[in-house]
């Protein structure tokens, strides 16, 4: 693994900026001036799991785009850097992408720290940012006051509304929250416990937690000491780990539940299956019935070698491609950040006809019909912030392996 | 909040203390005989770990596994003498010291560039705690307080029993006069960074086995081994010991007043006020190390 990690940071260093493709659109003539993405993703450090393959997937997207005719007068070149998961890192390399390549969007930034650094400065070149990240702040008004960026996953509210919904299927009537202490989890566990209060039900205790413990035991405590019957913990992997093996040691028998990106085969191998059994994962899950999903797959296939639902980033990665294809033909060849950020909106709103690709897409936005596209990693219709809405698979963990109870729309 | 439920947090402080123990020992060692605080014992903490996981995973014994822990870092802590530390003989404290946060750096990278940043963890079974009248004893912190302690004990038994000890401590109390009186540094240096090892991959271990091993696990606990090295008396490594221990306490007991969320800020708050009211530290220059 560190081979391939060494090999592709060698390949992004020594090429700098690596001018992966140029699109031209069909019947492009040489006065139009190309529209410029930039893939910029985790491709090493923490997010490298799904770095290569979200970059890859941009890449293969826009390929479909371009063999589809491209978007009318407008041709799309792609520019690919790495974050390395590091804030400092990205922004060097948005500084460059807007100075010396003139990129007008971002696509693929992952982690929250990373896209909070880069937020103001894609504010202030007033070009688009479409990323995972799960930082509430991302999408306030505030600080996306021009509606240039987009989430394409669940933001806290429907993260916590989603805890509050598994709580009560459970039939769950006195909940403890453990929280890690960073904005994203602390505004999910609110969200639950509003939704939860709505149900009549009780809250039995709550605790925020600071990161990098070397123990959980006093928090865990508090927790059990007020008898839960579930016990919902959003934090992350490392701690995670450690909650769930002291939970288990310090003798709980409640359900807990975790989200998906605090789950890894790591915590399996830390935890082990006795103190796992009956533990709750949920996480957003790509529409793996649905047409978008299997030209993703396919092209994720033949890029990784291995099947596109093992990343499920890769699969929202992909759909910032054809979103942003779909948005500018809507928009029309003249149209600035501001007509596409608007057009987003339009082609991938609740309402319209369902599309699964660029080409039809384009073809019903010809016949000036109002699409609504359904993506690789879900239904994928934003709000008025301009967060999707994902569609949730919630897990068991039973006899050593996660299985599916239901999927949570 | 009865009895019982202090008891229990006094448990999970004690663990935590002993642990900040071992890591202010080492700390404190180097600042009271090489003279200058050592900001790589986090790392090497990191390091035994990592080693500790890996020899775990070929060999199955958790055992040689930290036996191998201690051996690797025992050689970085004297490479790092031999390669590094020496060469700052004589100077100022602030050489050493920048020079000893490159070093943490650079075990860092290795370390991230050749096993990556995901989390990984020592294979041991997972037990409900042992519960004697309400009080819940993990069977896992038993053994890691028997073996800290026995760590704790060995390494000041050598400081405080064995010729080469004495001659440590007459290095720490006035080298030029240890110097004067014929005492040869060399083997002084030698034992002291092979303590330093020590006492840093035992730490190191413990705190894998108790949590996950990551990339940044070492340097989260330089500071409350710092502060317990400062509170102990800087240069006296049983106050430091005893320090990191009611460190550790302080923290845990100190949750039902300030809340989760400060407790990590305790040792912020010992580490100024032991500046500001008792600089000599707990036990005091009296009675340091000499």
């Amino acid at each position: 693994m560190s081979l391939i990690r060494l090999t592709r940071r060698a390949a992004l260093t020594a090429g700098g900026a690596v001018l992966v493709a140029t699109l031209p659109g069909r019947g492009a003539r040489a006065a139009d001036s190309p529209y410029r993405v930039a893939a910029l993703n985790p491709v090493t450090g923490a997010g490298s799991t799904y770095g290569g393959g979200m970059q890859k997937s941009i890449l293969f997207a826009l390929e479909e785009v371009k063999k589809a005719g491209g978007v009318d007068g407008r041709p799309i070149e792609v520019y690919a850097e790495d974050t390395q998961t590091s804030p400092d890192a990205a922004v060097l390399a948005v500084r460059k992408l807007i100075d010396a390549n003139k990129v007008q969007a971002i696509l693929g930034t992952w982690s929250s720290s990373v896209s909070l650094a880069v937020q103001p400065i894609t504010n202030a070149a007033g070009c688009l940012l479409f990323h995972v990240s799960s930082a509430p702040a991302l999408s306030a008004p505030a600080q996306n006051p021009k509606h240039l960026g987009f989430r394409f996953q669940a933001g806290s509210p429907q993260i916590g509304a989603a805890y509050a919904e598994i709580a009560a299927k459970q039939g769950a009537k006195n909940v403890a929250v453990m929280a890690f202490n960073n904005d994203v989890q602390i505004a999910s566990t609110t969200v639950f416990k509003a939704a939860w209060d709505k149900t009549g039900n009780k809250l039995a205790g709550s605790v925020v937690y600071e990161p990098n413990r070397t123990s959980y035991s006093a928090e865990l405590q508090r927790v059990l000491g007020t008898k839960p019957d579930l016990i919902v913990v959003s934090g992350y992997v490392p701690d995670t780990t450690i909650i769930l093996r002291e939970a288990f040691e310090a003798g709980n028998t409640a359900p807990i539940i975790i989200p998906g990106w605090a789950w890894s085969p790591a915590v399996q191998k830390a935890v082990g299956p006795e103190a796992l059994e009956g533990l709750i994962v949920f996480d957003s899950v790509p529409d793996s019935e649905g047409a978008a999903f299997k030209t993703y797959d396919a092209g994720y296939r033949a890029a990784m070698g291995v099947a596109g639902v093992n990343n499920v980033y890769a699969s929202m990665a992909y759909d910032m491609g054809i979103v942003l294809a779909l948005a500018m033909q809507k928009a029309g060849a003249a149209a600035d950040n501001a007509a596409i950020s608007a057009a987003v909106l339009e082609i991938a709103g609740p309402a319209g006809q369902k599309v699964t690709s660029f080409a039809e897409g384009k073809m019903a936005l010809k016949a000036s019909q109002k699409i609504n596209y359904e993506g690789a990693s879900g239904p994928l219709d934003f709000d008025a912030n301009g967060d999707a809405i994902s569609v949730f698979g919630v897990n068991k963990f039973h006899n050593g392996t996660l299985e599916r109870l239901y999927l949570l729309k | 909040m009865d009895g019982v439920a202090l008891l229990n947090l006094a448990v999970t402080g004690l663990v935590q203390g002993l642990l900040i123990g071992l890591a202010a020992l080492a700390v404190s060692l180097c600042f009271a005989i090489a003279r200058f605080p050592n900001a790589a014992t986090g790392d090497f903490m990191t390091l035994g770990a990592y080693a500790g996981v890996a020899v775990q995973g070929w060999t199955g014994s958790l055992l040689t596994g930290a036996a191998a822990g201690v051996a690797v870092v025992a050689a970085v802590s004297l490479a790092s003498y031999g390669l590094v530390f020496r060469h700052f003989r004589g100077r100022s404290l602030v050489a050493p010291l920048i020079a000893s946060i490159g070093l943490a750096f650079l075990l860092r990278s290795v370390l991230t560039f050749l096993v990556g940043f995901d989390q990984q963890s020592f294979r041991v079974p997972v037990a409900r705690a042992l519960v004697f009248g309400g009080v819940r004893i993990r069977p896992m912190d038993l053994w890691l307080m028997a073996f800290s302690v026995a760590t704790l004990a060995v390494v000041l038994a050598v400081l405080f029993l064995t010729p080469v000890g004495r001659r440590m401590r007459a290095v720490a109390d006035n080298p030029e006069l240890a110097r004067a009186s014929g005492i040869r540094s060399r083997p002084v240096m030698i034992t002291l960074w092979t303590l330093i090892g020590v006492c840093s991959a035992v730490g190191g271990v413990m705190l894998g086995l108790r949590t996950v091993v990551v990339p940044e696990m070492g340097w989260n606990i330089l500071l409350p081994a710092f502060a317990a090295a400062v509170l102990g008396g800087v240069g006296n490594p049983a106050g430091a010991v005893l320090a990191g221990i009611g460190l550790g306490l302080a923290e845990a007991l100190s949750t039902p007043l300030v809340g989760f969320t400060y407790q990590s800020s305790i040792a912020f708050v010992v580490l100024i006020l032991t500046l500001v009211l008792r600089p000599q530290g707990l036990l005091g220059r009296a009675e340091a190390v000499r």
